[in-house]
């Protein structure tokens, strides 16, 4: 038993967080323009070209919020769970794709993920009536599950295929972590289109919480 | 266990056989199953290139929150997909059955034409006496 990875969708249909666990395949951060938003994950975004100087500056040009200052500390914090999560691949910068069979580049993972994920929710929708909720689908290797809030965000979580509903689990993601240090905080845009939601506390809530729950090993 | 649906898929997504056992789901015109094949068609191809860790197949059993798809994919990429109620652990095995009649009433038969939508009363039968004409309990 065990957990990929977690993406969250506003109701515009962006990837607005992302976070991930087991994954072997390796994750490819997102080319230039391939319309992920900033504040993801850092996993994900784009390479800056420079190095760690660049980096700094465009990130502030980038981010005009008052956000920035959390951002530039949740490095820190999700370089800590890489180092955690991947003990072989410590000193690997997460912008470098490498190892094992990289797959798709972020960008198009995550619309991938959202087609399927929507698609089989109308056909769900259509085929049982406008009540009707798609809940899992299940492959060889993993099993998908979606939780919708009302206000139209979509928790998307992979898990092993033999996991157990994790429809209590996104709920339990949802009222926690998501209302307690997204929604209640006021640096957090919410439904901006800009940004994403990622923020140091959110990250490392949702890992603790999950690190908590029998099904993570 | 209640059994709503049966459909095949052929190995370009069009709609070759669909018949309905149960009430239970939305009545939908003969139109809007074949861009519901389609749709599936083109979802289950999608899911076996997100995979977290390497290598998977496509879709296997799709839940809402009331009844299951299961989808077996057989070799020669045709899709037999069974609409029943959640707690059915039988779909797999009715699928299997199911693959048989089709390879024997429908596959051996020198009057079909392959790929395109089977009209055989043998398929018909076998699969009445498979899965029956309206089965509840």
């Amino acid at each position: 038993m065990t957990i990929f990875s977690l993406y969250i969708y506003d109701r515009h249909c962006n990837c607005v967080y992302y976070q991930d666990w087991h994954r072997t395949k390796r994750l490819k951060p997102a080319v230039e323009g391939g319309g992920i938003l900033p504040a993801v994950s850092r996993a994900v975004t784009p390479a800056p070209s420079t190095g760690p100087d660049g980096n700094g500056s465009t990130a502030a040009s980038n981010y005009s919020s008052p956000r920035n200052t959390l951002s530039s500390s949740t490095g820190v914090v999700v370089a800590m769970n890489e180092m955690n999560l991947q003990p072989g691949a410590t000193t690997t910068p997460p912008a470098q794709p490498s190892m094992n069979q990289p797959g798709l580049p972020f960008d198009e993972e995550a619309k991938l993920v959202y087609g399927v994920v929507l698609s089989l929710r109308n056909m769900v929708k259509k085929l049982a009536g406008r009540e009707e909720q798609f809940v899992n689908y299940k492959t060889s290797t993993y099993k998908l599950h979606l939780f919708e809030t009302i206000s139209g965000y979509k928790l998307v979580m992979l898990s092993d295929p033999d996991a157990n509903p994790m429809q209590s689990v996104l709920r339990q993601i949802y009222a926690g972590p998501f209302i307690e240090y997204v929604v209640r905080n006021p640096l957090s845009t919410m439904d901006s289109r800009t940004h994403g939601i990622d923020n140091e506390y959110f990250r490392a809530s949702i890992d603790r919480y999950l690190r908590g729950l029998p099904v993570f090993p | 266990m209640t059994i709503y649906g049966l459909w095949i898929i052929n190995k370009a997504g069009g709609l070759v056989y669909q018949r309905n056992f149960a009430e239970g789901l939305a009545q939908l015109s003969s139109n809007e199953y074949l861009v519901l094949a389609g749709t599936l068609h083109g979802i289950h191809a999608i899911t076996s290139r997100i995979s977290p860790i390497g290598p998977s197949s496509g879709a296997q059993v799709i839940e809402g929150e009331n009844f299951k798809l299961t989808i077996l994919l057989t070799a020669t990429g045709t899709k037999l997909v069974l609409l029943t109620s959640l707690p059915d652990a039988s779909a797999q095995l009715i699928l299997q059955k199911t693959y048989e009649a089709y390879a024997d009433a429908v596959m051996k038969n020198p009057f079909h034409t392959p790929e395109m939508p089977i009209r055989s009363e043998g398929f018909d039968t076998r699969i009445t006496d498979l899965i029956g004409t309206g089965q509840t309990s």
